[in-house]
């Protein structure tokens, strides 16, 4: 009875004397393996993402020295093309149709800016910046007037120019912008600023949410050529049709 | 019957550190990294794992250690809480988290027993242990 109390009160002193040690060397083990597993994957993925990034500036600087070549090979093309008259002709009226050369001539410049007056309370701060329907509204009062040639901030709009929001910008042939837009309109000027600013029109309705629409008319209207490429993937020239 | 445990802390703690540096040792060479999907539930793991280290160091010094109850409280309680991580993740809630309070509390009240046991009992520590 006398040893057997003893062996009892012996054992636990032993057992502790091996698993403390053990149960430490696995916490040292998972603690140790741990920090380094998490230390290794926070460098594995930043380092991942500095590359990445690296590689897609390069491939977009490659892109776009590639987009200025091609750019200069057309104009060159161009201007050959250019040479015989007929089809010359025929060709600059087509390019001023298609937005692929500047057009120059009477014309309106519409500065639009979203508004600096406070939204009271129960207002949506949203009604008083400017949307992608404010400005296609203003494009088509523009174009209803007869406007020939169309710009915004100097992207000229070509009929398969998108003008969206993006976020709190504006994207229009897939290139960004922010506020204020100017818009620059060819054409009959008294004519497209009487549209633009009628009882009841968009830059009246606009007004009301204190968005300015500034129209201001000149004679020497300078409207950009597309800056891209006009590429068509899908649209073919339909033979036999005129 | 407590007098024949004052020879244990001294010991066993040099051999607890010795474990722990032979540990972290392995643990710095292991050709291997913990997947980053799982580094969540094996840290929780750690921590239950941590609890039970600290409570049988605790215990020890207060010679009331028991082998099947820091074992199983060991595995136990290192299961159950990867367990309660899984389950958060499939319920979309942090579950680990209750976890993370019980064992970061009962850690730092074990601790403070040890700490209260060290204190209290100077001389004799120094004097028996080897």
């Amino acid at each position: 009875m006398q040893l057997k109390k003893e062996e009892r009160e012996a054992s636990p002193a032993l057992w502790a004397r091996v698993m403390i040690p053990a149960v430490c060397l696995i916490l040292g083990f998972g603690i140790t393996l741990q920090i380094r597993s998490v230390r290794h994957a926070q460098s594995a993925s930043s380092g991942a993402d500095l590359t990445r990034a690296e590689e897609l500036q390069k491939q977009l600087s490659a892109q776009k020295s590639r987009n200025d070549e091609l750019a200069n090979e057309i104009s060159g093309l161009q201007k050959k093309l250019a040479g015989s008259s007929a089809a010359g002709a025929q060709l600059t009226q087509a390019e001023m149709m298609a937005g692929l050369v500047d057009v120059r001539g009477p014309g309106l410049t519409v500065t639009m800016r979203d508004s600096t007056a406070p939204p009271q309370p129960g207002q949506s701060a949203s009604a008083f910046v400017i949307h992608d329907s404010d400005i296609l509204n203003v494009l088509n009062e523009l174009r209803d007037a007869g406007a020939e040639a169309l710009s915004i901030n100097d992207e000229r709009i070509l009929a398969t120019s998108e003008v969206r929001c993006a976020g709190n910008t504006l994207s229009t042939n897939n290139n960004r912008y922010s506020a204020p837009f100017v818009i620059r309109a060819v054409g009959d000027k008294d004519k497209l600023r009487a549209a633009l600013l009628m009882k009841g029109g968009v830059a009246d309705v606009l007004s009301q949410w204190g968005i300015v629409v500034d129209a201001v008319p000149g004679d020497n209207i300078l409207v950009k050529a597309y800056a891209g490429i006009p590429d068509y993937k899908y649209a073919k020239a339909a033979e036999g049709g005129s | 019957m407590g007098r024949s445990y004052q020879r244990m802390p001294g010991a066993t703690a040099l051999l607890a550190a010795a474990g722990l540096a032979a540990g972290i040792l392995l643990g710095i060479y292991c050709p291997v990294y913990i997947s980053t999907q799982w580094t969540v539930y094996v840290a929780v793991g750690l921590l239950a794992a941590l609890d039970s280290a600290v409570g049988g160091g605790r215990a020890a010094l207060a010679g009331h250690f028991s082998a099947s109850v820091f074992l199983s409280g060991f595995f136990l309680n290192t299961t159950l809480s990867m367990l309660l991580t899984w389950f958060g993740s499939l319920l979309r809630i942090d579950l680990y988290l209750a976890a993370v309070v019980v064992f970061g509390g009962r850690i730092f009240q074990n601790f403070a027993e040890i700490r209260r046991y060290v204190l209290n009992n100077p001389g004799k520590n120094s004097k028996i242990a080897v």
